[in-house]
Order: structure tokens, then C-alpha cells, then sequence
């Protein structure tokens, strides 16, 4: 009993010795992440060795392979043109989605009407839009296009609809108090509310969206990364295609950290956990 | 003359329902310009549901209300809630100018004005969530005094607030008010603070009838530590105490 009572400090500064441990827990898992990737490349070398680099090759060809495609500067076209088909696929998921999302939230009927549709649809894996577009469009630049907004839109109807149904009635009984026109409080109550929820929406779509676009590029694009990683394919250069994959994954995660990250915080600066990153 | 006068008012919710209640009932009195009034009554003895119909939000059921202006258009109303009701994406001078019908620099500088009344010119440019619940409810108080109403409405706006900062606001109201000189109807569950702001204090009782109708003639500014202010407060409550056994009959099961 005695000894639960009497508690003496420790005699170190705790403070300084958790400092210590956490350092050394950092440093571990540092260790940890170095190992991950020697462990990866050593697997990707023994592999090429085992099934010969020209059926897998080795890493320092795709590098070098991807060190080219840089170097002779036509990948710029191809990628702003995949990336141009992924954003207008978004576009017109929006044209869609929005409004099939907006009246969902907004009346029980039309939520009736669309949920199990929509939610059908946003199950159906996405190769299977990547395959009903190449039939719609066959060898064109809509094919991807099309993909890419069969797969947003379902994502963003529902969080649209989310959206709506989260809107704060106490505003919108605030601005009828002061005679704001119905116009009004959708621009500047319902509108607002949904924003956080459609980049949420883009977000998730954007992660499935860019894979989708370059598959159906690959089956039936006239240009873009997918087209590259067909004629290459084409050309029997399994480096090249590699090369092309790669690039185009850092490329695509370049655009989700940097372009749609920031654009978010900036646009939800209001609020509180967001506004040390926007300014 | 009179801003305001309802006639026979009475609101039921759910007409025709087997969930029928009778909130207000035959409600009958009048606010004369420049008048600041308060409701006061027991909680859920319908003086939210009266600020509303007031406001135009909610429908009565029976019973005639009017509406005179200055302007001799459509009478103009502000309106201060419990909580600030700002829009969280909307700096404090872009949601004083939400509430206002035309965008000119002569409103954005009334706006200003007002934000000046209330100590907060320095934040203007703030959002809403980066100030603390008192400044965000001045904000709230500023907003429905720029919009220069014939009638301005408030229900329970210091009720959320702690005590020390809810006797600062109603200070400054009290001076916002002497200077633009607005029609207020102001609704509160507090006597004490009834009496400190108002010129006249209708009481509700359970049931949503009138209570009593009591003028409060006392010189402004008031201030709490005033004896004849705390005295008058004192009366007041012990003339409402009757109400307190009358609340216990069963016919107001509304309490
Ligand atoms: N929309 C509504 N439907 C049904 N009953 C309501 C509604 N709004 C308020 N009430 C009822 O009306 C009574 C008065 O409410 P309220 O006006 O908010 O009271 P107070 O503001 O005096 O506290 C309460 O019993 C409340 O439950
Ligand atoms: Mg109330």
C-alpha cells in the first residue's frame, strides 16, 4: 500500500528521455523503408534474371528508358493530352453527377427515384466502363473521356447529395429572415455547403479516374500515355512501356498532391484545419 | 406610430393532426417606433414561435398581423438569433453584406459603421470560425442593425454566452440602440435583463397568452450596479412569481 503512495519523480528529465525514444523509433522506420525498396529492386533484378530482361526487364533499363522518353520531350504532349481527357471526363462526371445529386438531396422523391441506380453504378468495376466505352467510341479520344466520366459521376452524385442533405437549416432560415431570394441562398448557403463534399468526390474519383483513362487509351486512344504504352507494346520495348507506367504514376501523383491538394485548401481556406496549409 | 400590431393571434402546429398544439393564443398588442419591447416568458411558451411568425418564417393560424415602414415600401427586418448564424465561409464584412439588398459604397460604409459600433472594424476581414462566440454574436447584432430595419428582432442573443461577456453586449447594445434609436422586439427568459434593456415588457405565460404588460420608466443609460435599476428588477420578479403557481395548473401543460 505504502509504496503506491510514496512517488518519487524519476530521476532524469522525462522529457528529454521521450525525445530520445521517438528519435530512435524515426530512425528505425527510416531504416524500414530503405530496406522496403532494396528488398523491391533486388526482387525486380532477380526476376529479370529469371525470366530474361526482354520479357522483364531490369530496373536500370526502365530507368534508362524512362531518362529518353524525357530527354526527346514528346512525352509533354502525350501527358497533358491524358491528363486533358481525365479532366474533361470530370467535367462533364460534374455536368451529370451535380445536378442528379442535387435533387437527390434536396427531395425524398428524386432520391427514391436515383439511389439504387446510382449506386448500382458506382459499383460497377471500372473496367467494365473502360470496355462499354471503347464499344461506344472505338478508336477515338472520347473512349477515355467517356470512361472517366461513367466512373466520376455516380462518386459524385452521392457526395453531392450528402452535401445538400448536410446544409445547415438554421442558415438558410437566417437568410429568409433577412429576405435573401431563393437564387441567393443557393449561391451562398447550399452552393458552399457542397463544395468540401464534390472535392472530396474528385479526389476519390481522381485516384481510379487516371488508371481507367490511360487503360482505355492503351485499347483505343489516337494519342496519350496509354496510346505510347500500346505502340511500344507494339514494338516489343517492355522497358519503354515500364518506363511510360512509371513516369505517368509519379506524374498523376504530382498533379493529386500538388494541384488538387492546394486547390482545395485554398477554396476551403474558412476552414479552421485547413487554413495554415493555404496560406 | 405604431410599427407593429397584432390582433387576436393565435398559432397552432400540426392543424388537423392528432399532434394539434395550441402554442400562441389570442395575442393581441402594438410597438410604437423608436420602442425597444422584450417578450418574456418560460421557456417554450412561444416566443420563439411569435418571432418567427413576426419575421414572416412561420405562418400563423388565426388573427391579423401588421407591418408599417418609413419608407412606405415593404417593412424591412433584421433579425439576431440565439447562435451568430454567420456564414463559416464568408468574411465578417462579406456576411454583413449578404443580408443587404444593394452593393453600393454607401452600405458597405453603413456595414463599417455598425462593425465599429461593435469594436470589431480590426476584423472585418476575419472569418467567422477565427473569432470567438461574443465577437461572432456582435457580429450577428452589427449585421441586423445595418440593414437599418423598420423592426428589429432578437431572440435570446446573449442566452449562449457567459456571464461576463453577455453583460458587456448588452451594455453596448443598449448604446447601439440610444444612437441609431431602431424598433426593437427583443426576446428573452431573463427579467433581469428584460428590465435592464427594455422601455415596455410583455409577459407570456405557459399556454401563449399574455401575462401582464409592464412599462419600464427608467433614465438611460442603465447600468446593473444602478440601485434603482436592481430594485425595479426585484418588483418585477415578485410580480411574476404569481405566474410561477399559475404555470402549475393543469390546464397549461405547455411549461
Ligand atoms: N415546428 C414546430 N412543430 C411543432 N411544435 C413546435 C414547433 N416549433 C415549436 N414548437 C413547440 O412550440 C412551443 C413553443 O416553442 P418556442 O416558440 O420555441 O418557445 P420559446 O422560444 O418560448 O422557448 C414548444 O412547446 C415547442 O415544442
Ligand atoms: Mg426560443
Amino acid at each position: 500500500m505504502t509504496d503506491q503512495l510514496v512517488r518519487t519523480a524519476p530521476p532524469t528529465d522525462p522529457e528529454a528521455g521521450a525525445k530520445r525514444t521517438a528519435k530512435r523509433r524515426r530512425l528505425r522506420l527510416t531504416g524500414l523503408v530503405i530496406l522496403g525498396w532494396v528488398a523491391m529492386f533486388a526482387l525486380w533484378e532477380y526476376g529479370s534474371w529469371w525470366f530474361g530482361s526482354r520479357l522483364l526487364p531490369r530496373p536500370i533499363e526502365v530507368f534508362q528508358a524512362g531518362v529518353e522518353i524525357v530527354e526527346s520531350g514528346n512525352f509533354v504532349t502525350d501527358f497533358s493530352a491524358s491528363v486533358l481527357k481525365t479532366f474533361a471526363g470530370f467535367a462533364v462526371a460534374a455536368a451529370v453527377g451535380a445536378p442528379i445529386g442535387y435533387l437527390m438531396g434536396r427531395y425524398n422523391y428524386w432520391r427514391a427515384f436515383f439511389h439504387d441506380g446510382v449506386t448500382i453504378a458506382g459499383t460497377i468495376p471500372a473496367i467494365v466502363y473502360a470496355v462499354m466505352s471503347l464499344i461506344v467510341f472505338g478508336l477515338s479520344n472520347l473512349g477515355p473521356i467517356l470512361a472517366v466520366a461513367l466512373v466520376s459521376a455516380p462518386y459524385i452524385a452521392l457526395n453531392v447529395a450528402e452535401g445538400i442533405r448536410g446544409v445547415d437549416k438554421s442558415l438558410v432560415t437566417m437568410s429568409e429572415a433577412f429576405g435573401r431570394t431563393p437564387q441567393q441562398i443557393r449561391r451562398e448557403v447550399l452552393i458552399p455547403t457542397i463544395v468540401p463534399f464534390v472535392f472530396a468526390a474528385i479526389r476519390m474519383c481522381f485516384a481510379v479516374a487516371w488508371k481507367v483513362e490511360a487503360l482505355t487509351e492503351v485499347f483505343g486512344g489516337r494519342n496519350g500515355v496509354g496510346f505510347q504504352i500500346r505502340t511500344e507494346y507494339q514494338l516489343y520495348d517492355i522497358a519503354a512501356v515500364l518506363a511510360w507506367m512509371f513516369l505517368f504514376i509519379v506524374f498523376m501523383l504530382i498533379i493529386e498532391r500538388l494541384v488538387l491538394a492546394k486547390s482545395e485548401a485554398r477554396l476551403l481556406a474558412w476552414r479552421p484545419q485547413e487554413r495554415s496549409s493555404a496560406l | 406610430m405604431a410599427v407593429l400590431t397584432i390582433k387576436n393571434l393565435a398559432k397552432t402546429f400540426n392543424v388537423g393532426t392528432p399532434r394539434a398544439s395550441r402554442v400562441l393564443d389570442d395575442i393581441s398588442f402594438d410597438v410604437r417606433g423608436g420602442t425597444f419591447v422584450s417578450i418574456v416568458g418560460p421557456s417554450g411558451c412561444g416566443k420563439s414561435t411569435l418571432l418567427n411568425i413576426i419575421s414572416g418564417v412561420e405562418e400563423h393560424t388565426s388573427g391579423d398581423i401588421s407591418l408599417t415602414s418609413d419608407s412606405g415600401g415593404p417593412a424591412r427586418m433584421g433579425y439576431v438569433f440565439q447562435d451568430p448564424r454567420l456564414l463559416p465561409w464568408r468574411s465578417v464584412m462579406k456576411n454583413m453584406m449578404y443580408v443587404q439588398n444593394d452593393r453600393s459604397e454607401a452600405t458597405a460604409g453603413r456595414c463599417r459603421k455598425y462593425l465599429e459600433m461593435v469594436g470589431l472594424t480590426k476584423n472585418a476581414d476575419f472569418f467567422p470560425g477565427q473569432l470567438s462566440g461574443g465577437m461572432q454574436q456582435r457580429v450577428g447584432i452589427a449585421r441586423a442593425f445595418a440593414v437599418e430595419p423598420d423592426l428589429l428582432l432578437m431572440d435570446e442573443p446573449f442566452s449562449h454566452l457567459d456571464a461576463i461577456t453577455a453583460r458587456g453586449l448588452r451594455a453596448q447594445l443598449q448604446d447601439i440602440w440610444a444612437q441609431s434609436k431602431k424598433t426593437v422586439v427583443f426576446v428573452t427568459h431573463d427579467v433581469v435583463e428584460a428590465v435592464e434593456l427594455s422601455d415596455r415588457i410583455i409577459v407570456l405565460q405557459p399556454g401563449g397568452r399574455i401575462y401582464e404588460d409592464i412599462t419600464i420608466d427608467l433614465p438611460r443609460p442603465r447600468r446593473q450596479t444602478d440601485p434603482t435599476v436592481a430594485t425595479l428588477q426585484a418588483e418585477v420578479l415578485g410580480r411574476l412569481e404569481a405566474m410561477k403557481t399559475l404555470s402549475r395548473t393543469p390546464s397549461s401543460a405547455a411549461a
